[in-house]
C-alpha cells in the first residue's frame, strides 16, 4: 500500500474550502497581516485552556480580551494569571453567548467538556471568530458534521487540538514510516492503558460557589453535581464525554487517517464494560463513572485492519508501552509514543533498533505551542491548518463510531460518502442526541 | 545504681551544649516550621546520619509530631486511616489507631493527609472525611470521637481536610467549614463553627496581634482570621487559587503578612497594622503549593512549583520579595530551620542541611535517605529526623553529635 501524501491532500482541501467559503458573508475581511494581535477569548478556562491560552500568550500574537468560565473559580484565577503574564485585563463571562455578542473576539479558544464543543464552535464562527477547539470535535456525530459546515460556511478557521499532528517525533515517525522502512504495514494497533480498580460511588454534593452549574450541563442531561466530574472527572461520564476512546482514541486514530490517506473505515465493531471497575451508579445520593473500564474497537479500512484497546486495571508492566500506536509492517513494528518518542523494532535480528526522543512542551507534555503557530499561520493566510476541521471532523468520527457500535451491540458499516450507517436505523439515530431544555441541536 | 550519675551527667553535659525540643504540632513548637533545637550535626559524609529506626505506615503526606519521647504520624492501607505511635527512641510500635476511610486517590496517590497534635497527655486527630479523635497519648484509647463534618454538614473541600487540629485554651480549632469550627477539647462538644461552605487545607495559625488573640486560617477563597474564643470573624481578605486549593499557612512577622499559593498563583506581601491587611505586592517567584515557606534572619525558603512541573527550592528576600536564589531540581519537597540552617528533605528523598543564607545554599550534607515521592517536611526533635514518602516509608535519622 502506498500511503496518500499528506502534502497533497492539505492541498486539495485547502483549494475545496477556499472555494466553499467564497460566498460566505463574513461579517469583517481579515486580511494578512503577519505579527498583528488578534482579539482573542478563552471559553472553558480550566486546566487545558490555560494550557492553551499559556500558549496563545507566549506567541506575542493576541490581546487577551476575555475568558468565560461557568465557574467563577476559574476565570478569576485565569484571569489574574494572563494579566500576570502579559499585562491584559480580560473581561471574565458567565455565558460564551454573552461574550460573543459584547466582545466579538477575532480568535476564539474552546476548551468546554465536548458536550459544548460544537454550539460553541458554531457560534463563535458565525460571530466572524477563527477557532481553536479542543478535541474531539464533536460529543456526537452530527454535532461534528455540524460544526465542519459551520466553518465552511464562515470560511473561518478551525483548528482542533490535535496537537500530535505537528509534534515533531510524530512528523519524523510518519516520515520514517512514509520512507518504506517499516516495509508494508497491514495492521496497526492503537492503545492507552492505565491503572485502576473496582470504583466506589462518591457522594453528590452542591456545587461549588460560584459554579453555574445548569450551564455547565447545557445541552447535555443535567446530572447531579459530583467533583468526580467537575473538575476534569467528566471524560469518563458519557453525557459529557466519551470515555478512553474519546479523549485519547482520538489522537492516535488520527495518526491513522495521517499515516494511510484513508477518510474513513468500511465497518466499525467495539465491546466494552466494567468488569473490573463495577456497574454504573447514578443515583441522588452519589454516582460513579459510567465509561467502560476496557474498550477493543476494531476499524476495517481497505487495507488494513485498526484495532484500539484500552483498560484502566493492570496498569502495563508486561510491554514496553502503555500509550501509542503499533504500526505492523513487513520490516519491523514502529512504536509512536508519547513521552517516550517512537521507537522501530526491526524484524531482521542483525538490525538496531531505532529511536528518537519527544519534544514536547512540559508539564502536561503536549505539542500546543507548534499547533498554535500553525493555526497564526493559517490566520495570516499562509495555509490551512493541519488538524484544520475537515481533518479533525473525520479522525473525530471513529471514536463516536466505535461508542455506537458497543451501545448497539453490532458492527456497524459506514457510508463514510454520506455518514449514515448503512441499513441500521437504530444505530442511525445515535449520531445525534436529544438535547435538553432551551439547548437545539445543530443542523447539519 | 552506677548507671545514674552517668546518665545525669550525660544529661547535664548535652543541656550546656545543646538545646532538645519536642515538635508537639504542625511546624513544630513554634508553628514556624523552626526548631529551637541546637546542637545537632549538621555535616554527615557519604550516606549521611545514621538510621535510628524505620517503620512502614502507608500511604499519606501526614507529618509527624514528637512530644515525651513519642512520635505520631498517620497512615492509609486496606480501606482504614491509622494513626501510629513509636517509641521515637528505638521506633518500637507502641500502640496503633485504626478506623475506616476512603483512599480518595483523586489526582494523586491518596492516604492521609493531615498531621495529629498532641497537647499533655492526648492527641487529636483529624482525617481528610471529618473523622475527629481524642486519643491517650501513652495508649491510643479513644477518649472521645465523632465526626464534625457531619455534624455541621460542612462541605469537604476537593481533597478532604488537610489541616491540623490546634489547641487554643480548652478548644480545638479545625480548618472546617468556611471560617473553622471549635470543639471543646476534653469532650468535643461543638464550641462555635462558620458557613458550611469549602475550607482551604491549612492549619489554624495562632497570632498576636497588637495585643488581640486571633487564629488565621485559609478558607476555600479567602484567609481569614477569627477570634479563637468565639469564632467571630475579624477580617477575610479575598485569595482565590485554583480548585480553591490554599493550602499554606500566612507566614506573619509583626506587621507583615506573606501568602502564597500554588497553580501558577503565587504570593503577596501584606501590610497589617489594624483591620484587615492590605495587599503592598505580587511575589510571583514563589508559589507555595502544599508546603509554607520557612521565614530565617529575613529571608523565606520555600519550594515554588507544583507537583506537575519541576519545582525549586528558593530564597526570597521577604521585605522586598526579591529573588536571591534558586535550587532547580528540588521537586516538591519540604523544609524546616533549626539554628540557623535549612534541613530539606527533596522531592525524591534527599536530604540537604545547609547554612541558612541569602548567599547561596551550600549544602554540608546532602545524602539519599528514601526513594519515591516526599512531598512531606523532615521534622527535628530531640536530635532525631523523621523523614517518610508517599508510600509510607519512615526513616528516622540520628543527628545527634557522637
Amino acid at each position: 500500500m502506498i500511503p496518500e501524501s499528506p502534502f497533497t491532500r492539505r492541498r486539495f482541501l485547502r483549494t475545496g474550502a477556499a472555494a466553499a467559503s467564497a460566498f460566505a458573508a463574513a461579517p469583517f475581511v481579515l486580511t494578512a497581516e503577519p505579527g498583528r494581535k488578534y482579539r482573542t477569548a478563552l471559553i472553558g478556562s480550566g486546566w487545558w485552556g490555560r494550557n492553551i491560552l499559556k500558549e496563545a500568550i507566549a506567541s506575542g500574537r493576541v490581546k487577551v480580551v476575555a475568558l468565560c468560565d461557568v465557574y467563577a473559580n476559574a476565570r478569576e484565577t485565569t484571569a489574574e494569571q494572563v494579566t500576570d503574564l502579559n499585562g491584559d485585563q480580560p473581561k471574565t463571562y458567565n455565558d460564551f453567548r454573552e461574550l460573543l455578542a459584547k466582545e466579538k473576539p477575532e480568535i476564539v479558544i474552546i476548551a468546554t467538556p465536548d458536550h459544548w464543543h460544537a454550539l460553541q464552535t458554531i457560534a463563535a464562527v458565525k460571530a466572524g471568530a477563527h477557532v481553536f477547539v479542543e478535541k474531539p470535535t464533536g460529543h456526537t456525530v452530527n454535532e461534528s458534521r455540524a460544526m465542519l459546515r459551520a466553518a465552511r460556511d464562515s470560511g473561518r478557521i478551525v483548528q482542533v487540538g490535535l496537537h500530535r499532528r505537528i509534534g515533531p517525533h510524530h512528523v519524523s515517525g510518519m516520515n520514517f514510516l512514509k520512507s518504506g522502512a517499516v516495509g508494508d504495514v497491514g495492521m496497526v494497533r492503537l492503545f492507552a492503558h492505565g491503572g485502576g480498580g473496582r470504583e466506589k460511588p462518591s457522594a453528590n454534593t452542591e456545587p461549588p460557589e460560584g459554579m453555574d452549574w445548569d450551564l455547565w450541563c447545557g445541552p447535555a442531561p443535567l446530572r447531579p453535581f459530583n467533583s468526580r466530574i467537575h473538575p476534569g472527572g467528566w471524560r469518563n461520564f458519557l453525557d459529557y464525554g466519551n470515555g478512553q476512546l474519546g479523549d485519547w482514541g482520538v489522537h492516535w486514530l488520527d495518526q491513522v487517517l495521517w499515516w494511510s490517506g484513508e477518510k474513513y473505515p468500511k465497518r466499525v465493531f467495539s465491546t466494552a464494560g466494567r468488569p473490573i471497575s463495577g456497574p454504573a451508579v447514578l443515583n441522588a445520593k452519589e454516582q460513579t463513572t459510567d465509561a467502560p473500564d476496557h474498550q477493543v474497537a476494531t476499524y476495517e479500512f481497505e487495507q488494513f485492519t485498526c484495532v484500539w484497546e484500552h483498560r484502566r486495571f493492570a496498569e502495563n508492566n508486561a510491554e514496553k508501552h502503555r500509550i501509542g500506536a503499533y504500526f505492523y509492517g513487513t520490516k519491523g513494528t514502529l512504536h509512536i509514543g508519547w513521552q517516550d518518542g517512537w521507537t522501530f523494532y526491526p524484524t531482521d535480528d542483525n538490525a538496531k533498533i531505532l529511536h528518537e526522543d519527544s519534544q514536547l512542551q512540559q508539564p502536561d507534555g503536549h505539542n500546543l505551542k507548534l499547533l498554535w503557530a500553525d493555526f497564526l499561520t493559517a490566520i495570516d493566510g499562509g495555509a490551512k491548518g493541519v488538524a484544520n476541521i475537515e481533518i479533525a471532523h473525520r479522525s473525530s468520527v471513529l471514536p463516536l463510531l466505535g461508542m455506537i457500535s458497543w451501545r448497539t451491540g453490532r458492527s456497524i458499516q459506514w457510508d463514510g460518502a454520506t455518514e449514515q450507517i448503512v441499513g441500521d436505523p437504530e444505530a442511525n439515530k445515535l449520531l445525534s442526541r436529544p438535547y435538553r431544555g432551551e439547548w437545539v441541536y445543530p443542523a447539519v | 545504681m552506677l548507671r545514674f550519675p552517668s546518665i545525669l551527667s550525660l544529661l547535664v553535659g548535652v543541656s550546656v551544649l545543646a538545646r532538645a525540643a519536642d515538635w508537639p504540632q504542625w511546624r513544630g513548637p513554634q508553628r514556624n516550621g523552626i526548631s529551637t533545637e541546637t546542637g545537632w550535626g549538621d555535616t554527615w559524609p557519604g550516606d549521611g546520619p545514621p538510621v535510628a529506626w524505620k517503620a512502614k505506615v502507608g500511604l499519606g503526606y501526614s507529618s509527624f509530631v514528637v512530644a515525651q519521647g513519642r512520635a505520631y504520624t498517620l497512615g492509609h492501607a486496606d480501606g482504614a486511616d491509622t494513626v501510629f505511635c513509636f517509641d521515637a527512641d528505638s521506633g518500637k510500635s507502641l500502640w496503633k489507631h485504626s478506623y475506616p476511610a476512603e483512599l480518595g486517590d483523586k489526582y494523586f496517590d491518596g492516604g492521609t493527609t493531615g498531621t495529629p497534635t498532641v497537647d499533655g497527655d492526648r492527641v487529636y486527630s483529624l482525617s481528610r472525611w471529618g473523622d475527629l479523635f481524642c486519643l491517650e497519648a501513652t495508649t491510643g484509647k479513644v477518649v472521645w470521637s465523632k465526626n464534625v463534618q457531619q455534624e455541621t454538614g460542612a462541605r469537604v473541600p476537593e481533597w478532604g481536610f488537610g489541616g491540623a487540629p490546634l489547641v487554643s485554651g480548652k478548644l480545638l480549632i479545625l480548618n472546617v467549614g468556611e471560617a473553622g469550627l471549635a470543639v471543646d477539647k476534653a469532650t468535643g462538644n461543638l464550641a462555635w463553627k462558620s458557613a458550611p461552605k469549602a475550607a482551604g487545607y491549612s492549619t489554624p495559625l495562632p497570632v498576636t496581634h497588637h495585643g488581640e488573640e486571633l487564629v488565621l486560617l485559609a478558607s476555600g477563597q479567602a484567609y481569614v482570621a477569627v477570634n479563637p474564643a468565639t469564632g467571630k470573624e475579624a477580617w477575610r481578605t479575598k485569595w482565590v487559587t485554583q480548585y480553591d486549593v490554599n493550602a499554606t499557612d500566612p507566614v506573619v512577622d509583626d506587621e507583615r503578612i506573606f501568602l502564597s499559593t500554588g497553580y501558577g498563583k503565587g504570593g503577596a506581601l501584606f501590610k497589617w497594622a489594624a483591620g484587615a491587611p492590605e495587599q503592598l505586592t505580587k511575589v510571583k517567584a514563589l508559589r507555595t503549593q502544599m508546603n509554607t515557606a520557612v521565614l530565617v534572619g529575613g529571608h523565606l525558603y520555600g519550594v515554588d512549583g507544583d507537583t506537575t512541573e519541576k519545582a525549586s527550592l528558593k530564597c526570597l528576600e521577604f521585605a522586598t520579595g526579591a529573588e536571591k536564589w534558586v535550587q532547580p531540581g528540588f521537586g516538591s519537597g519540604a523544609l524546616i530551620a533549626a539554628d540557623g540552617k535549612l534541613i530539606a528533605l527533596s522531592g525524591s528523598g534527599e536530604l540537604l542541611i545547609a547554612p541558612a543564607a541569602a548567599t547561596g545554599l551550600v549544602p554540608t550534607t546532602r545524602a539519599q535517605v528514601l526513594g519515591g515521592k516526599c512531598w512531606t517536611a523532615p521534622v527535628l526533635a530531640n536530635g532525631r529526623l523523621l523523614c517518610r514518602n508517599s508510600k509510607g516509608d519512615v526513616v528516622c535519622l540520628d543527628l545527634r553529635k557522637k
